[in-house]
Order: structure tokens, then C-alpha cells, then sequence
């Protein structure tokens, strides 16, 4: 019988405990791969998990400290990477069958860093392929089931990365966020999930869904730990020509500063299309308890945000179906046969590629043909530009906006999979931040009374990350509500 | 222009991606939705607006060296290849 989890080890902890070789880094991704070997086939967290290679990856990080290497504080913390992620000679395939088998001869950025700090892999999670969708179930593989009720999705698409973090399968994660791709399964699995300002994290090796929107974010289970990790992958790369140096690392011990005389701002007007009533009763509720610590809420109007998903719909499959064009069969990949180049490319393509992903090529390709693209592209970035400016406006009075992650708590499997506007619509709360390249952040706020995650998100100017993990440490501290650990990574829950 | 089955392959043909024509109907049904939802954003005035195909920019693009580095990937990226020949990706016939 393995040990009982504890939900509040944290990575930080971890990482301290190897360096000061009171623990080893195996003795840690061992308790790690044995909890993952017993719920990640039931969750399906993973499209690929190896324990021995992460093992392996362990013994590595104590050889390195053996011999005096200093190391970073992630050393020997186990970390889940989304496979949208280009690992050298590990299977990254995007959750899509075009890139069944594909083994990338490099590493990406984020990989690269996080291997020369020490940090032990546990595997590549699943996620909705080429990270279009909102609950795992688009990966052509398996979907992935939600730690706190297995009938629910994980929210996606970065679903398994926030599913092996709340099962604590792994300590931390990485995913990416295009139009809530890190926030919304974060709400949804009860973890903490961060997307950078636009340009904070080189994208080099994140294969491309969304190149303006795309940024490459952690997943943890308390603040500080978002910040250990973001510290570890922010600021610039050469390689990424969007990512800038004005990312640097937080201290964490200013997380600790509380929020007195912070402004805060509730944006109202769009809270009225309409949210689940416990996800606004969790708001007050974080509202008035962050305002009891001495920050100011004040009211914001964000007036184009709710033309975000109409926008974020076209702006991100017109940049899909240009950034997808590179699948076409020749050089890495599935390929269909064919006698004929033009008929391979269309096959390939064709049968390579799920519902979703053709839809939005499709769409992406429409709004983009001749004739179409002043009323829908270029009108879509016009747009763009007001939902920026309303941010703008916004973040001059208040130092971050308060709002909800998600409109409502984890959907079931199945239930919106039909309907692809319904599952866009899912996305009314994090898709602002991503047109305004804006730093937004989800942290659990606590649980519905059927005991699902809430998340509740903040976001802030650009490259003040810091402010915004400030503000969810105050509540985290005086919440008195530690994550929980869901009912299956104490090897319990129903199958 | 309504979407209809015809506009579908017009622009599976641009798209490079076969749709079966047992998908027309699903497509047709599910892109007209898509697009009558996007409608909404006719209802803006956007003149004078300037769009936003980045966020960021204005910022002066970064240089470097121009430097000569090893990269070394050629046999693991070709190793990838669904078909090739020697040195050479392999594709149907062409001339």
C-alpha cells in the first residue's frame, strides 16, 4: 500500500528537499510513477508515459547533484508536458493521427530549459487535438476523464496536463493556452493555471495552432509554485522573434505581501450573459474576503468582450488553416498512398486530421478566401483592437479584473461534443485576455455542492504576472481550503 | 453567400483536404451556424480602427548575429520521412 498523497506538497518543497539531498529524485518520481501507474489508465492522462525512462530521468538529477552541480529549485520535480510539446526523441503528436509516431529531433524551448534545470518528465498528456477544443474529447486517441467525477470532461484542451496535476499523477504541468486552453481545465480540475502576457515564454517548439494567441503556460497546486515554474521558462529566446525580455522572474516571497490598497475590478457588464449561480456565489465570496484584507473592488466595463468568441473564431482558425498547411504527408508523419501528389496531399490531410481540426481548417481557409476576408478576418483584428483597448482602459484603474474562469462547472462527456458553437461559447470568460495578450490567471476558488472545482481568474497588465499570483496567494492563505485531493489518487473512486 | 455543399469543396480544393461527400451535409449545417453566430461582429463600427494581428508590435524587431551553427538534425528529420530515397523525401510522381 503506497502512502496516502499529501495535497500540500508542493513543488517547491520537492525541489528543496533534493537539492538539500534530504530526499533522492528517485526516491520522489517513484512515489509519482506508482500513482500514475494506478489512475492515469483510468483517467487517460497520458498519450505517453514511460516510468522507467522518468526514473532514469531521476537517477540522472542525483548523479548531477552528486558530483556538486548546482541545480535549480525544480530540481528532481516530477512535470508533465502537453504533447503539443516538441520533445527530442519522445513521441509528441499533438493528440492528432497525422503525427502518429512522429519523434521531433529537438527539444522545444520550455523542454529545454526545464531539462537543464532538473526536472524529471512523467510523460506527454492528452489534449484536444492541435489544442482545438475545450474538453479533451477532440483528441483522436482517447478523452480524458475529470479527477473529481470520471462521467465529467477535464476542460481542455490541455486536459490531461491540469488532470495529472489534481490526481497528483505529477507535481507540476505544462500546457498551452490559445483561447483558455491552460485556464479553463485548470477551473475544472481544481489546480492553479497561468497564461504568460503574449511574448513572456519563447513558443519554439510548441507546434503552432494560433501563433498570435498561442502561449506556453504552467500548471501547479499552490501560487508560489506557478511562479517556480514560470520563473524557470519566461523571457527571451532568439528563436521565438514574439518572445521579449521584459519577462522576468517573481520573487515569490513578494506573494506574501497581501493586497492591501490593491484595486480590483469586477467587470459586471460582462458577467451578464449569464454564469452558474455558485460560480457567482464563489466570486462574492473571494470578493469580499480579499476585500476584508484591504484591497479596493471596484467595478470595470470591458464592452467588447462579448464579440471575443465571434472574434477569437475567426482570427484563430484563419491562423489554424495557414499553420496546419505544413501537414501534408512528405516529411514527417502519416501519409495516405496515392499515385498522384494532389490527391496524396488532400487524403492525407483529410483522413490525418479529426471533425474538429478539418472544421476549423475549413472555416479558417473560408474566411480567409478572396472576397471574405475584409468582412471577416480583417473586421475580426479590427475587433481585436477594441477588446484591447477595453482592457487598456480597464487596467489604468484597477491593478487586475476579477471574474470567473468558466460560465459553469465541468460539463459531462458527450454532453456539448455535437454541438461545436456550444462548446465555443464555453469560452466567453477566457477569451478576452487571450485577444488583448493580456497575463490571466485561474485559481480554485472552491467546490459546488456536488463537489466540482470552481476557478475563478484574474488578469492584469502586461508582464505582471506577479500582481496576479499575489492576489490568488492572499486568498489561497485566508481561504483556509487546501485543494483537496481528489477521490481516485487515494487509489479510492468508483471506475 | 450561403454555404452550401458546393462552397464546401470550393474550399476543401483551397484547403488541400478531402471532405467525403457523406461529411457535406454535417459541414454545411455546422459552418452556416459558425458563421451566422460571427454576423454579430457587422454590428460594430470599426472605421478608423486599425487592426490587431499581433499584440506587441511597435516593438522593434530584435537582430542577431548572423552566426554559422551546427544543427546537425538531417538524418534524425529525415528519419521521420514516410518514404525517401537516400538523402531525398520521396512523394508520387510529378513530371
Amino acid at each position: 500500500m503506497t502512502k496516502k498523497p499529501d495535497p500540500l506538497e508542493t513543488a517547491e518543497s520537492i525541489g528543496r528537499a533534493v537539492r538539500n539531498r534530504e530526499r533522492s529524485a528517485v526516491e520522489v518520481a517513484r512515489v509519482f510513477v506508482e500513482r500514475a501507474e494506478r489512475s492515469a489508465p483510468r483517467l487517460s492522462t497520458y498519450l505517453h508515459r514511460d516510468g522507467a525512462r522518468t526514473l532514469e530521468m531521476a537517477a540522472e538529477v542525483d548523479r548531477r547533484l552528486e558530483s556538486g552541480e548546482k541545480l535549480s529549485p525544480l530540481a528532481g520535480v516530477p512535470i508533465a508536458l502537453k504533447d503539443n510539446l516538441c520533445t527530442h526523441g519522445i513521441p509528441t503528436t499533438c493528440g492528432s493521427r497525422i503525427l502518429e509516431g512522429y519523434l521531433p529531433p529537438y527539444d522545444a524551448h520550455v523542454v529545454e530549459r526545464l531539462r537543464a534545470a532538473g526536472a524529471v518528465f512523467t510523460g506527454k498528456t492528452n489534449c484536444d487535438e492541435f489544442a482545438m477544443g475545450s474538453s479533451t474529447e477532440n483528441s483522436a486517441y482517447f478523452p480524458t476523464r475529470n479527477p473529481w467525477d470520471l462521467d465529467r470532461v477535464p476542460g481542455g484542451s490541455s486536459g490531461g496536463s491540469a488532470a495529472t496535476v489534481a490526481a497528483l499523477e505529477a507535481s507540476l504541468a505544462l500546457g498551452s493556452d490559445t483561447g483558455g486552453s491552460v485556464r479553463q481545465p485548470a477551473a475544472f480540475c481544481g489546480v492553479f493555471g497561468l497564461k504568460p502576457t503574449y511574448g513572456a515564454v519563447s513558443r519554439y517548439g510548441l507546434v503552432a495552432f494560433a501563433s498570435s494567441l498561442d502561449q506556453i503556460g504552467p500548471f501547479a497546486r499552490t501560487a508560489r509554485d506557478v511562479a517556480l515554474l514560470f520563473n524557470e521558462i519566461c523571457g527571451r529566446d532568439e528563436r521565438d522573434m514574439t518572445s521579449r525580455s521584459d519577462a522576468t522572474p517573481i520573487d515569490l516571497e513578494s506573494l506574501e505581501r497581501g493586497v492591501r490598497g490593491m484595486k480590483i475590478g469586477i467587470p459586471r457588464d460582462l458577467l451578464s450573459v449569464g454564469v452558474d449561480p455558485e460560480i457567482t456565489a464563489s466570486l462574492d465570496r473571494v470578493t469580499k474576503k480579499l476585500s476584508g484584507e484591504g484591497a479596493e473592488i471596484l467595478d470595470v466595463t470591458l464592452p467588447h468582450a462579448r464579440y471575443s468568441i465571434a472574434t477569437y473564431y475567426l482570427i484563430a482558425p484563419a491562423e489554424a488553416s495557414s499553420n496546419l498547411a505544413r501537414y501534408d504527408g512528405v516529411r514527417y508523419g502519416f501519409r495516405a498512398k496515392s499515385d498522384d501528389l494532389q490527391t496524396m496531399y488532400a487524403s492525407t490531410r483529410g483522413k490525418g486530421f479529426g471533425r474538429e481540426v478539418r472544421r476549423r481548417i475549413l472555416l479558417g481557409t473560408y474566411a480567409l478566401s478572396a472576397g471574405y476576408y475584409d468582412a471577416y478576418y480583417l473586421r475580426a483584428m479590427k475587433v481585436r483592437t477594441l477588446v484591447r483597448r477595453d482592457f487598456d482602459q480597464a487596467l489604468l484603474r484597477a491593478d487586475a479584473i476579477l471574474l470567473p474562469t468558466t460560465p459553469t462547472p465541468p460539463f459531462k462527456l458527450g454532453e456539448k461534443v455535437d454541438d461545436p458553437l456550444a462548446m465555443y461559447l464555453n469560452d466567453i470568460f477566457s477569451i478576452p485576455a487571450s485577444l488583448a495578450g493580456a497575463p490571466a490567471l485561474s485559481f480554485p476558488s472552491g467546490r459546488t455542492r456536488s463537489n466540482l472545482p470552481i476557478g475563478l481568474q484574474l488578469v492584469g497588465r502586461p508582464f505582471d504576472e506577479g500582481t496576479l499570483l499575489r492576489i490568488a496567494r492572499t486568498w489561497e492563505k485566508k481561504s483556509g481550503d487546501p485543494l483537496g485531493v481528489p477521490p481516485i489518487a487515494n487509489g479510492g473512486a468508483r471506475t | 453567400m450561403p454555404i452550401d455543399a458546393k462552397v464546401v469543396q470550393q474550399v476543401a480544393v483551397l484547403a488541400r483536404l478531402q471532405v467525403e461527400s457523406s461529411e457535406e451535409a454535417r459541414l454545411v449545417k455546422e459552418l452556416t451556424s459558425i458563421l451566422s453566430y460571427v454576423e454579430q461582429l457587422q454590428d460594430l463600427d470599426v472605421s478608423g480602427i486599425e487592426p490587431t494581428s499581433q499584440v506587441g508590435e511597435g516593438t522593434k524587431a530584435p537582430l542577431r548575429e548572423d552566426e554559422v551553427k551546427p544543427s546537425n538534425v538531417r538524418d534524425e528529420a529525415l528519419a521521420q520521412a514516410p518514404d525517401r530515397d537516400g538523402d531525398y523525401f520521396r512523394v508520387p510522381q510529378v513530371v
